[in-house]
């Protein structure tokens, strides 16, 4: 296993599918009437009388552990509230387990907490539970943080209803955390001085919209590890349609911008953690990005959904660039230079 | 005794006038039968007649036989007599007995010149000449065989008088000719503004030629594509063509009336290039620059060299004929990295913004195939693309491919292939395949290879490129989905000097030594190569003998901004005290997010975040940019070209310090990391006319540590064929090759390069090919 396989892209995605989901039988890859592994959504869908349930469950390492705009706990809580909200739902309750590293200091482990009890104080969320754990020295990079989230929808939203004409909205700025990571990483923060990580619930901005909307919107995603490249790769891959975006209209903050091309990384993949982006029908598109701006985001569209024009362009992402050739954007983890 | 035989010709039979001549052969010689063509496009013959007459048709048709055709194989087989009261040529067939070539574009011949060029002749100023011997062919096939109704012009109906040409036996050029038409039968041109309204106009050449003399660019529809057409002598025409085309300072290509008007732009050095620019492949040819050239700089900045090519079709001619200067810059119709256009709807929705105007026909091109072309390295000709007038003919391998072949080249400048028998298809240039539409054209061209060429997918081998990122590979999968084809990942430096090895037909009996040297290509071992030396064992594989030393690659933006590359280096050898040294010669200022973007490469190289790469390419990137030449690569291979060119006259007058070999794991590395530092040694000291100097030996002082790797290899080893394959898009350097050259010399070695296709990535498919007869699958 090589950390390839566990960059959110084409690699990870292949490796679950072969590994895991080939092998547990059809029927038991999701609760009868709902959605599971069958689609690998944020979330797993559970029909409970004329509501479902939602449920998802992931796990937070990050390094540094603080990193400006936020920590390891902001993301905790953000990414968990933020893939219940990119199913439609609304969030109403969240467990924890955290575990840590022998020798983790105590200060430092409150401070995380500190960060994730003001956000669900924020939003009343009630935390119904956990684990906790310490590691011995050695076994552990310092801490992981498994939250899992359950939320209440209407109408879940599971990406395999896109459809040929459908736009794409990116509600907010991307790879703004990815950049203030990578930066912290390389130790260049001086270079994004006024750059602070995106890490944010979208429980404000994005829910209202969702609930508003309903059935127009086909999809919604926060595109996090593998950035909005991985997320456009899985729809079109998914529903056997080629998604054109054009780079030119994808909102990012300038600095980012030019922190992320200095050191030669496609801001496509980059992660980002307090954004969303949709699938809708064309018809509401342009109502859906000024009700987002209207709640304060910097939304914009940025491409749609085609037919393919030939075999090998289903399931394809294609960008137009800035000079105006189209390219095929890759999911992949591997960054190898093929240019000659 | 009467007789009857029966021929199979393969090779270039169709779309050269052969069975016209076999046909009037047959008449001359009184032997009865018939000649078709069969859908391999081979051409089949019975003949039938008294012994005597039998051995003259064969006397007179070898004799007789058409300027342009290429005889491969010949099978004769006796049979029955029929008793047949004529000779005719029969309805094709599109049973397929064995497979043939599919005919090349030709140049137009100077017999259709010689009408076009004459007043009382009714096809004067006619812009669609053509005949048996000449005219496009491939560009224009839909299917084959070669048939009037398997190309585009089948929607012309002829003319009485072209259908008693083509009726009549004696007619050697025009009888039973496909492609012709004449003034009142066949294409129209047609003027246009470049937002698609019809310009009112009597004679549309007339008045593009007159356009372009006011300085307006025109795009023009030719064989293959379409050109933008515009003055080369003008500044401010080449500099808007430069600024609406987004190519800052790639070279264009010129076309010149004739040689004498070719004569004042360039030298014809060596003078074989006369024949070359005049041969039937009429390629664009890479040439010395003469010093009082009236072209504009801006033409090809930086470059020592022009590439002129001359007129290919009558329409070309008579255009330049009415232009003021009689040479204009002609370039490909396209937008950066997609492939040029070829049909009017391209034009009016993607080169609005490009063009004034443009001029058409109503031709289709069913097939698009750029100009090809070829360049002199250290005095011998080498092709850089191969198109037009070369492509599709195929190579012949020294022994028989197990099972039929599809090779998906590689990703950038690349071509595909098919194989089978002994022959390997090398399909057209096709272009940057991470560009959606060129990959788009590259599926195209794939499957008009393996339909016309009747490959049965399902028993097919199919070989693609080890990198796991190129674009090509994902053909394959879905070919392999769909016909449950074999896939075969082959190494691309291992295929380059196979590349070389098949063109040069050299069979893989003995164990050979090659060196194949690039810009980027994946590694065995994970890492980039492009700087290597390769032991290819017979039929048995091969093994990595030798590279250049590993410098660190921080990310695609490299190739782009080589100063990124140079600092890395630095950054590698000498820490934080790089920081002095990268300031002092001005990499700094050669990178847009200045120290920022040092910082940035310094911490990924302190945290190992970097790629490891062996590629000559980068590593020539890196010394230009440390030269001062080059800051900003704006096309491939931009930066060791302008010091190929900045490194012209200088002659040796003491040799630099040789680049030292250390070995590791019974590998030999070159140890080129220390070799920049002593660059830096050695620029201390430096003003402009050294640096050139100084590009000039180091890149001689590249090709010999690679060639001696290479002899060591050799030497006192049984087996070994006493040759050094040399591969790969660097193998075009004249100094590195030189270098190579002058140490094999020592050693009585010869070195090999490909003569009939690139050996750069256009011609990687033809060593896959070549490769699967070293695999059981
Ligand atoms: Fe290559
Ligand atoms: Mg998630
Ligand atoms: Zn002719
Ligand atoms: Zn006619």
């Amino acid at each position: 296993m090589t950390l390839v396989h566990g960059s959110g892209a084409r690699e990870t995605f292949d490796l679950i599918m072969k590994t895991i989901v080939s092998k547990v039988p059809e029927r038991l890859r999701k609760v009868n009437g709902g959605m599971g592994i069958d689609v690998l959504d944020d979330g797993a869908v559970i029909p409970i009388g004329d509501k479902y349930l939602v449920i998802t469950m992931d796990s937070y390492t990050v390094k540094p552990i603080f990193f400006p705009g936020g920590s390891i706990g902001t993301l905790a809580i953000s990414g968990t509230i933020n893939d219940l909200v990119v199913m439609g739902a609304r969030p109403i309750a969240i467990m924890d387990s955290i575990t840590v590293e022998e020798g983790f200091e105590l200060n430092v482990l409150e401070k995380i907490v500190n960060d994730m009890i003001d956000l669900l104080k924020k939003y009343d969320i009630p935390l119904i539970g956990g684990d906790f754990k310490v590691m011995p020295r050695g076994n552990l990079d310092k801490i992981i943080i498994t939250t899992t989230g359950i939320g209440l929808a209407q109408n879940p939203i599971v990406d395999t209803r896109i459809r040929i004409g459908d736009k794409i909205i990116v509600t907010d700025p991307i790879a703004s955390h990815g950049a203030v990571i990578i930066a912290s990483q390389l130790g260049l923060l001086d270079n994004i001085k006024n750059i602070k990580s995106d890490a944010k619930p979208l429980i404000d901005a994005l829910l209202p919209v969702i609930e508003k909307y309903g059935e127009h919107i086909h999809a919604a995603r926060d595109p996090t590890r593998g950035g909005i490249a991985s997320i456009l790769n899985e729809w079109a891959i998914n529903n056997d349609v080629t998604i054109v975006i054009d780079r030119s209209k994808i909102p990012i903050e300038p600095e980012v911008r030019a922190f992320l091309e200095a050191l030669g990384i496609d801001f496509l993949s980059v992660a980002s953690e307090g954004v969303a982006i949709l699938a809708v029908d064309p018809q509401y598109s342009d109502d859906i990005v000024n009700e987002l701006r209207s709640r304060g985001c910097k939304a914009e569209i940025i491409g749609e959904v085609v037919k393919p024009q030939s075999e090998l362009l289903k399931g394809k992402v294609i960008a137009i660039t800035e000079i105006g050739g189209r390219t095929i954007v890759a999911s992949r983890g591997l960054n190898l230079p093929r240019i000659c | 005794m009467y007789r009857a035989v029966r021929i199979f010709l393969v090779g270039l039979v169709q779309g050269v006038g052969f069975r016209p001549t076999i046909n009037r052969v047959a008449k001359i010689t009184g032997v009865k039968g018939y000649v078709r063509n069969l859908g391999g496009s081979e051409v089949e013959i019975f003949i039938e007649g008294s012994q005597e007459s039998i051995d003259r048709f064969f006397r007179e048709l070898s004799r007789q036989l058409p300027p342009y055709s290429l005889i491969d194989e010949i099978t004769i087989i006796s049979d029955e007599p029929r008793g047949l009261q004529s000779f005719e040529i029969m309805k094709s067939s599109r049973e397929l007995v064995n497979r043939s070539m599919i005919p090349p574009d030709i140049a137009i011949c100077d017999e259709c010149l010689k009408e076009v060029l004459n007043p009382s002749d009714r096809r004067y100023r006619y812009p669609f000449n053509s005949c048996a011997w000449c005219g496009p062919r491939y560009s224009m096939i839909y299917s084959l065989p070669y048939d009037r109704e398997n190309t585009s012009m089948r929607k012309y109906k002829l003319c009485r008088k072209c259908l008693d040409e083509y009726n009549d036996v004696y007619n050697v050029r025009r009888h039973h000719a496909q492609g012709i038409s004449c003034p009142e039968d066949g294409p129209r041109l047609a003027l246009y503004t470049s937002d698609g309204k019809l310009v009112d106009s009597s004679d549309p050449l007339k008045d593009a030629a007159k356009l372009i003399d006011e300085g307006y660019i025109v795009a023009v529809k030719g064989i293959g594509g379409f050109h933008i057409a515009a003055l080369a002598t003008d500044d401010d025409v080449v500099l808007m063509l430069r600024k609406r085309k987004n190519r800052p300072t790639k070279p264009f290509a010129i076309m010149c009336l004739n040689l004498d008007i070719a004569s004042r732009l360039v030298y014809f050095v060596p003078p074989s290039s006369i024949d070359l620019l005049t041969s039937p492949q009429r390629p664009i040819v890479l040439l010395p620059k003469r010093h009082d050239s009236p072209v504009s700089r801006y033409v090809s900045p930086n470059m020592d060299v022009e590439g002129v090519f001359l007129p290919y079709t009558a329409l070309h001619y008579l255009l330049l004929m009415e232009t003021r200067d009689k040479f204009l810059i002609m370039t490909s119709a396209n937008i950066h990295g997609e492939p040029m256009c070829i049909d009017d709807e391209c034009v009016f929705t993607k080169l609005r913004g490009v063009v004034d105007y443009v001029l058409t026909h109503d031709r289709e091109i069913v097939n698009r195939v750029d100009d090809s072309v070829v360049r002199y390295t250290d005095g011998i000709q080498v092709i850089l693309r191969r198109g037009r007038g070369y492509a599709p003919k195929w190579i012949r391998l020294p022994i028989d491919l197990k099972r039929d072949v599809v090779a998906f080249g590689a990703e950038l400048q690349t071509a595909g292939a098919i194989g089978f028998n002994d022959k390997v298809v090398l399909m057209p240039y096709i272009g940057d395949l991470d560009n959606v539409d060129t990959l788009r054209d590259f599926e195209k061209t794939l499957w008009f290879f393996i339909n016309n060429y009747s490959i049965d997918l399902s028993k097919t081998l199919l070989v693609i490129d080890k990198h796991p990122l190129y674009a090509s590979r994902e053909i394959a999968y879905e070919i392999r989905k769909k016909y449950g084809s074999n896939i075969f990942e082959v190494q691309h430096h291992y295929a380059h000097i196979l590349s070389t090895l098949a063109d040069r037909g050299i069979d893989l009996d003995e164990n050979i030594v090659g060196i194949a040297i690039d810009g980027v290509g994946y590694g065995d071992d994970g890492n980039i190569w492009g700087g290597e030396v390769i032991l290819i064992q017979g039929r048995n594989g091969y093994r990595r003998c030798g590279h250049l030393e590993y410098i660190p690659i921080t990310s695609d933006r490299d190739s782009i901004y080589p100063a990124r590359i140079s600092s890395a280096i630095l950054i590698s050898m000498l820490g934080s005290e790089a920081y002095n040294i990268i300031k002092k010669f001005g990499l700094i200022e050669r990178l847009p997010y200045g120290e920022k973007e040092v910082q940035a490469i310094h911490n990924k190289i302190i945290m190992g975040d970097y790629i490891r790469c062996s590629s000559i390419g980068r590593y020539l990137d890196a010394v230009s940019a440390l030269l001062g030449f080059i800051t900003y690569r704006s096309y491939e291979g931009e930066p060791a070209i302008v010091m190929e060119a900045m490194s012209k006259n200088w002659n040796r007058i003491r040799d630099l310090e040789p680049i030292e070999i250390r070995l590791e794991d019974g590998v030999a590395i070159a140890k080129t990391l220390n070799y920049f530092i002593d660059i830096l040694g050695y620029l201390d000291r430096a003003d402009l006319m050294a640096k050139q100097e100084l590009a000039f030996r180091i890149q001689l002082e590249l090709g010999k540590v690679l060639a001696r790797i290479a002899i060591n290899e050799l030497k006192g080893r049984r087996n070994m064929k006493q040759i050094i394959a040399v591969g790969g898009g660097a193998s075009v350097n004249t100094y590195i090759v030189r270098g190579i050259r002058e140490v094999g010399a020592e050693e009585d070695i010869e070195v090999i390069l490909p003569r009939r296709i690139p050996p750069n990535d256009g011609g990687i498919a033809v060593g896959q090919v070549y490769a699967t007869i070293a695999v059981d699958i």
